[in-house]
């Protein structure tokens, strides 16, 4: 297995940036916002954020702003929030919070709608999904005091299963994905209390198959993305002793790319930047050395939250 | 590479005017292409060739039909398009629709406050460049959000039915070639949530909705996307169709065991049943709470069969985990009564004892099947034992040590001790 070839890594995610003669590099650049975000947290989390130019980013991420004060997945794209938290998370990590307009960007409380949920813009797709951004969004800018919780925290209960896990939306199936993103509002506003621990702790570990590696739902095959959604998941609700940790952290590192850097979702797949991240995520969460530790519930670097809420 | 990704747009432009009808898009590799040209050279006569009309009426009048033939293959409504074109095309399609979206906003916004000194046909033409453009590039990528909303916005200012039907079609377009397209999925639903108020034939729309993600499903295993659109169908269904629903997709789900989309579709359904049996005040009658029962046992009696016939497959124990979750908390008080005592013993929890004890026979056999089967059966007991209430517990637990699952799961998956120490302490 070996170790994590860190150097490897941060070489490979600042060579994707430059990629851009190839159709499936270019296919991607609806969501560079994203991708922005996963490749400059995992850079952070290896302590080498300072490989990248500052102000070419922040400038690039500022151009993808809206009048509207969501943000776009790239330069000309239509705002989503999706791309909106990205924004927030990066600019987060280069500590330019005084960059953000922070009542522009709140406008996002207009997309909660009057059962609690939130819309991901204006056309009005419904997700648990977006109802963890919004809070994560608004948290970060401390205006979570501009919607609703108690009804943010009431819609998100409603798509609870009888497994104990979450969906997209009431009866939509438990996924960890989803999972994660319920959890994760919960924790963020206060209310892990409303969660069943144990009965979803039973599902989550029951994501663990015998490689080590953990799936995203039953039958499927384990994935270095979903060792990130469970893995904090359980964290957040206390039931990471139900997994093998040792086992998690061998099958991250089974899916490194020894010589060209980067993590695939599996053993000798293809890497990508999105897995590339979840398996460094991954690995500070399970305080693999030399890594800096990683909040579960914001999904950025803890020394990053602790600025946003003890610089003010 | 004579060509330029603009006349490779407008070639692909041509083909779709020439032939709307096409129903499934892929990308094809050049080595494939030659293929699938002598193909349908040799079983086609000579009016119906591999190339369609638009493309070679184009292509003789450049001269360069050869090239042309390998880059895209259109025939029987169906279209491939060369993976050696991809990146110029793209490019093209991208500034097409970016230009024109550029001048759609512009152009919205002059009318907008001056009023309409354009003549309208130049809007028209602009939406319909807008469309047309739209299209192509949401062939090649098809999560470009923004290229969808566009069309959203065209098609609600129109309002009219047969473009919100044409969305569909590009939808379900799209989801031919790539069936986990998150947008392609929610522009469905968002045309759906459109029309569902001024849809003559809704029940016949949803029913084909259906349909299509069971097509998708055949092809595209344990797609989440599609499943979950499908679960959502629900919520517009009448309780006739959810019990249509549920025999429809039965046959589907036994020949699908791994796939626990199929499974959660199902419990979704039972419990649409359920939720419309407790409404009205006709049902309230003992013999429909009968005939509600017998569908549940008639299910648990079903799933029983596929565990016994396909080893060691999880999804199939989680769904009689919700099965039986379901039948303790609504059922089981009815048999039992309120006194349990060790020799307690209720047909239903029998019946689950002998499923697990058979299962668990069988741990010794060295396939790997046979043994996920005896950890799943073990973790099923512990679920039983979780569920039922707490008199029962002490019945089920003391089951448990007679069994010994305990060594079971710490001798053949050390992973779950910890989860089964919590919950037998
Ligand atoms: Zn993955």
């Amino acid at each position: 297995m070996g170790e994590l070839a860190t150097d490897k890594h941060v070489k490979y995610i600042l060579s994707v940036e430059k990629r851009k003669d190839d159709f499936e590099s270019v296919v991607m650049e609806h969501l560079r916002m994203n991708g922005a975000y996963w490749g400059l947290t995992a850079l952070d989390l290896m302590g080498k954020l300072d490989a990248v130019d500052v102000d070419e980013v922040v400038s690039w991420v500022m151009s993808c702003q809206h009048d509207s004060g969501g943000f776009g997945g790239n330069v000309g794209h239509d705002p989503h929030i999706l791309y909106t938290l990205s924004a927030v998370q990066v600019l987060a990590l280069f500590d330019k919070m005084d960059l953000i307009d922070s009542d522009k960007v709140t406008n996002i409380v207009g997309l909660q709608n009057e059962d609690g949920s939130f819309s991901g813009d204006m056309w009005g797709e419904v997700d648990t999904r977006f109802s963890y951004i919004a809070i994560c969004c608004l948290s970060i800018l401390h205006r979570l005091d501009r919607i609703s919780v108690e009804k943010a925290v009431k819609y998100i209960i409603s798509c609870k299963n009888m497994d104990g896990g979450f969906g997209c939306t009431p009866g939509g199936e438990s996924h960890s994905g989803q999972i994660f993103c319920c959890v994760g509002a919960l924790a963020l506003t206060g209310s892990l209390d409303l969660v069943d621990k144990d009965l979803l702790g039973w599902w989550l570990c029951e994501r663990q198959v015998k490689s080590g590696g953990l799936n995203g739902r039953p039958e499927k095959l384990p994935d270095v993305c979903y060792s990130w959604w469970v893995l904090s998941s359980l964290i957040m609700i206390d039931r990471v002793h139900w997994i093998s940790k040792e086992k998690l952290t061998k099958f991250i590192l089974d899916c490194q790319d020894k010589e060209k850097g980067g993590i695939s979702d599996r053993p000798d797949d293809a890497v990508d930047v999105f897995h590339t991240y979840f398996g460094v995520a991954g690995l500070s969460l399970l305080e693999y050395p030399g890594l800096k530790p990683i909040d579960p519930a914001y999904a950025l670097p803890v020394d990053v939250v602790n600025r946003i809420f003890f610089k003010k | 590479m004579s060509q330029t990704g603009a006349d490779l747009l407008k070639q692909l432009e041509d083909i779709f005017e020439s032939d709307p009808l096409i129903d499934e898009v892929g990308f094809v590799h050049p080595s494939q292409f030659d293929l699938l040209n002598e193909e349908s050279s040799i079983s086609s006569n000579s009016s119906d060739k591999a190339i369609s009309q638009a493309t070679k009426s184009t292509a003789s009048s450049e001269g360069c039909s050869e090239q042309k033939n390998k880059s895209f293959w259109n025939k029987d409504h169906k279209l491939g398009i060369s993976t050696s074109i991809l990146l110029p095309l793209y490019k093209a399609a991208k500034l097409a629709f970016m230009t024109a979206l550029k001048q759609y906003k512009t152009y919205g916004n002059q009318s907008d406050e001056i009023g309409n000194w354009l003549p309208a046909s130049s809007s028209c033409d602009l939406q319909s460049i807008l469309m047309r453009h739209s299209r192509s590039l949401l062939l090649l990528s098809c999560d470009f959000m923004t290229a969808w909303n566009c069309r959203k916005l065209v098609v609600s200012k129109k309002q009219q039915h047969s473009m919100f039907l044409d969305e569909l079609h590009l939808s379900a377009l799209v989801i031919s070639y790539s069936p986990k397209s998150e947008q392609a999925w929610n522009h469905r639903r968002w045309v759906i949530k459109s029309i569902s108020a001024h849809c003559s034939d809704f029940k016949d729309l949803l029913r084909k909705e259906s349909e299509l993600v069971e097509k998708v499903a055949e092809r595209s295993k344990m797609n989440y996307r599609a499943w979950n659109h499908r679960c959502w169908l629900i919520s517009y269904m009448d309780q006739e169709q959810a019990v249509c629903e549920l025999k429809k997709s039965r046959s589907w789900a036994a020949l699908h065991v791994a796939d626990n989309c199929c499974l959660h579709y199902r419990s979704r359904l039972l419990l649409k049943m359920m939720e419309e049996s407790g409404g009205s005040e006709k049902n309230e009658s003992s013999g429909y709470k009968a005939d509600i029962k017998q569908a549940w046992k008639d299910e648990l009696d079903w799933n029983e069969t596929l565990i016994k016939r396909y080893v060691g497959r999880e999804a199939l124990w989680l769904y009689r985990r919700f099965l039986s979750m379901y039948w303790i908390n609504n059922f089981l008080s009815d048999s039992g009564g309120t006194s349990y005592n060790s020799n307690y013993c209720d047909p239903f929890l029998e019946n689950e004892f002998c499923l697990i004890d058979s299962c668990l026979a069988v741990q010794d056999n060295e396939f790997a099947d046979f043994q996920s089967q005896a950890v799943y059966a073990a973790s099923y007991m512990l679920w039983l034992k979780v569920q039922v209430p707490e008199p029962l517990g002490n019945v089920l637990r003391a089951k448990m040590r007679a069994m010994d699952l305990k060594t079971l799961v710490d001798n053949s998956y050390q992973e779950r001790s910890s989860l089964f120490n919590h919950f037998m302490s």
